[in-house]
């Protein structure tokens, strides 16, 4: 390897000795690590730096005058319990993202996986792929605030779905959708999932084409049933897309914001209020140091399930 | 040859880039921030100098007229404004905010800060606010009576009431008769009795008589001490909701909320509603217009020209009437305030003295129903014998002449809009439940949930 190197730099003229073709990598590179470094990385050594300044007394003035130096006073607030409500606020609203993502994410993955099976079936060979591909994809193009605004209409007080409820005498007039407990987490599972399972069947489907043909082949000719075929060798060679769609979902999951806000925010609806709709709400008044609390216990609880995540699903090869 | 190829296109990328910044270059516009595009119609068809309404820009003295709306939903108006204020000496020209709108509800943090400028300084004097009502002077004022900002309107609210359904469940004629009916709250459960017996609502929300009752407070919701008390009228509206909700006499929709509104239509239920002239001339949208024509997805008709068509015979124009009610009151109104930091005092002068002017004064009670700020214009067109349309030509600036003088500018807080649209909230949770479910526990959960939302907000608040 050393002498053709030595070779080729004997032939070439002397001003050109020394043509690195990393520094263009370490270039092209660089746009991301300074767009990352300026928009993610700064923000987040920012919101920790925010975490330790006490604005409880500025709070809801217009943001001229200075926080004061708080310690972890932030912190002791986002673990205090709120005699009020009777709860600790951040478990509750934690508590509720988990299980409005568990209650979408879980047949949203047991769908995916079916449909993604289907459709890659060498046996069914299916038709139109590209068509239901595109129609399941379809939600996810839709800006998940107008989604919800559709969703908001439709189940209001004065919308279609609670005329026909009330016209057949399953609830009462006064009954409100977003109001209910069971509905309205529902209703916010229910669009996270359609808005999602297409696009997790394209991911597993771009998973499944990626194992060897000659796999499936191979296990044909030995006689292997169907479901022997699924659970031996799809589902174990399937693995490490499964991981990353489960555990983007749940950092996806445990960020929820968008669709739960514009469903039930106007109710200011406890049971549907998550971890980031709390951030947004001590944040309207400029607490931006309980803001900083809570996301940097956010980051470290996504961390831990993430970790969690991975090593439970991958534990079995360690 | 490739390095010279990148390097082309670098430069070439470059120049694009130079040539769009100073494109969209910093251009000196009178830059105005509101919530809601009312007095930027009155703005544009008599003070501004074209004059004329629907055109894509407008100018002021020559100058570019700006505006920048956002919603006033849970607070999200203050926000912004707050910020572009904070920064507004180091904003470019074209960022500059020069003139603000605020509401009534939370002007005094605005007038008793070092955001605004005395408009005494910039080219007002006390002559230009001689015919202007008191009330709206002292909200515009800090704490030392230094004048901040004007108001174009009056907001003395009254009960507006369908005529064809009092008289028809009532027997009642004119307007008088029907203030006698209602001139209290006893009586005004008697009427709304009548009304259930024949099928209508006495109001189409909860929260139709909520402001009748807090703006008669004589506590603020938050003490000098920082705590925070629901006020003694807001215990009594508490009452009559939730006996208004049990009784059938109302229905639990919010106050700007489409259920409500639907019952301003010809076939709606609803027999009356509070508020002042900028209620029934701009949010009774259903009573003026009549119900939308609806494609098959369920939005609105409209016709080539973009406007929504109305399905006919449904709209109750001139079918109302407004009265005093039970409890006099006042609701909202827009305050123009003048930013610190802004680069255009004169023209914000200007505009100011515009609104408080005899002629724009007139105008606006003319042609559009309002009820000025301008004692002179107001009393001239109750004397007139002239009627608002809407109103089965009803002279309602003579009802609101006679309410204007005794309104009062006190209690208030820069907690208030979210205390009081807070409330609202939290409250018909406990109004939504079925009725063996609305026990006094539950009352209580929703009182601490309203708590623990402001607590939240403004975390140096307490309650006992």
């Amino acid at each position: 390897m050393e002498t053709i190197v030595n070779a080729s730099e004997e032939k070439v003229p002397k001003k050109k000795k020394k043509v690195s073709y990393a520094k263009w990598g370490y270039i092209f590179v660089a746009s991301f690590f300074i767009v990352y470094g300026i928009f993610t990385f700064f923000p987040q050594i920012l919101t920790i730096y925010d975490s330790f300044w006490d604005y409880t007394k500025i709070c809801g003035k217009p943001p001229v005058e200075s926080p004061e130096f708080g310690g972890f006073i932030n912190y002791a607030n986002v673990f205090k319990y709120d005699a009020d409500l009777g709860t600790y606020k951040i478990w509750k609203y934690l508590g509720n993202t988990v299980l409005m993502w568990v209650i979408g994410a879980v047949p949203q993955f047991i769908v995916s996986i079916i449909l993604a099976l289907l459709f890659t079936s060498s046996r069914l060979k299916l038709k139109g792929l590209g068509f239901f591909k595109s129609v399941f994809y379809m939600p996810n193009l839709i800006m998940a605030t107008a989604f919800a605004a559709l969703f908001l209409v439709i189940f209001d007080t004065a919308g279609p779905i609670h005329l026909m409820f009330v016209e057949n005498g399953w609830i009462s007039e006064n009954f409100d959708f977003i109001l209910n407990r069971g509905w309205s987490r529902f209703l916010v599972a229910a669009m996270n999932f359609l808005m999602w399972f297409g696009n997790t069947t394209i991911l597993l489907m771009a998973g499944i084409q990626g194992i060897d043909e000659s796999v499936f082949e191979a296990a044909r000719m030995d006689g292997a049933s169907s479901n022997r075929v699924l659970f031996d060798i799809t589902l174990p060679l399937l693995k490490p897309i499964v991981i990353y769609v489960f555990i983007t979902s749940m950092i996806g999951g445990l960020q929820m914001y968008d669709v739960p806000y514009v469903l039930t925010g106007k109710y200011n609806n406890l049971e549907t209020k998550t971890i980031v709709m709390y951030i947004n709400e001590v944040l309207r008044t400029y607490n931006y140091g309980m803001a900083g609390a809570i996301s940097v216990v956010l980051f470290i609880v996504t961390g831990i399930l993430s970790l969690i995540v991975f090593k439970t699903i991958n534990g079995k090869e360690d | 040859m490739k390095k010279k190829l990148l390097l082309t296109l670098g430069a070439t990328a470059l120049a694009a880039a130079t040539l769009t910044l100073t494109s969209c270059s910093d251009k000196d516009v009178f830059h105005i921030y509101c919530w809601n595009n009312e007095f930027q119609g009155f703005f544009n068809k008599y003070i501004s100098d074209e004059k004329e309404a629907g055109l894509d820009t407008y100018h002021l003295d020559g100058k570019e007229v700006k505006w920048t709306q956002v919603v006033s939903d849970n607070g999200a108006y203050q926000k912004a404004l707050d910020e572009a204020l904070a920064n507004n000496k180091n904003a470019k020209k074209s960022e500059k905010v020069d003139m603000f709108l605020a509401e009534a509800d939370y002007i005094i943090k605005y007038a008793d800060s070092d955001l605004t400028k005395d408009v005494t300084k910039i080219g007002l004097s006390k002559a230009d606010m001689a015919d202007t009502y008191q009330y709206t002077v002292q909200a515009a004022s800090d704490n030392k009576g230094v004048v901040k900002g004007v108001s174009f309107q009056c907001c003395p609210a009254g009960m507006i009431y369908r005529a064809d359904i009092a008289k028809e469940v009532l027997g009642v004629e004119t307007p008088e008769a029907m203030q006698e009916l209602v001139s209290d709250w006893s009586k005004f459960d008697e009427v709304a009795a009548k009304m259930k017996e024949k099928g209508y609502y006495m109001t189409g929300s909860y929260a139709d008589t909520y402001r009748v009752f807090s703006n008669n407070a004589t506590a603020p919701w938050v003490n000098s001490s920082n705590k925070l008390t629901i006020p003694t009228v807001v215990n009594d509206w508490m009452e009559q909701a939730d006996k208004y909700v049990k009784n059938g006499y109302t229905k639990t929709a919010g106050v700007w909320d489409a259920d409500k509104t639907k019952e301003f239509t010809a076939s709606g239920k609803a027999f009356c509603t509070f508020g002042p002239a900028w209620y029934y001339n701009f949010s009774m949208t259903t009573a003026q217009k009549g119900e939308a024509e609806l494609n098959a997805d369920g939005t609105e008709k409209k016709d080539a020209d973009g406007n929504v068509i109305y399905k006919e015979g449904t709209s109750t124009f001139g079918n109302w009437r407004v009265i005093k009610g039970p409890q006099s009151h006042f609701w909202g109104g827009t305050w123009a305030l003048a930013a610190e930091g802004g680069d255009d005092d004169a023209l914000v002068a200007k505009v100011m003295k515009a609104c408080l002017s005899d002629e724009f004064s007139t105008s606006i009670i003319e042609n559009e129903g309002q009820f000025s700020n301008n004692k002179k214009s107001n009393a001239k067109y109750a004397a007139s014998g002239k009627g608002n349309a809407f109103l089965g030509n009803q002279n309602d600036t003579k009802i609101w002449v006679d309410m204007a003088d005794s309104i009062q500018f006190k209690n208030n807080t820069i907690y208030d809009q979210q205390c009081n649209e807070g409330f609202q909230t939290e409250y018909v949770k406990y109004l939504k439940l079925d009725a063996d479910k609305r026990t006094a526990a539950e009352k209580e959960k929703a009182i601490k949930s309203f708590y623990s939302y402001i607590k939240t907000q403004f975390p140096i608040l307490t309650t006992d």
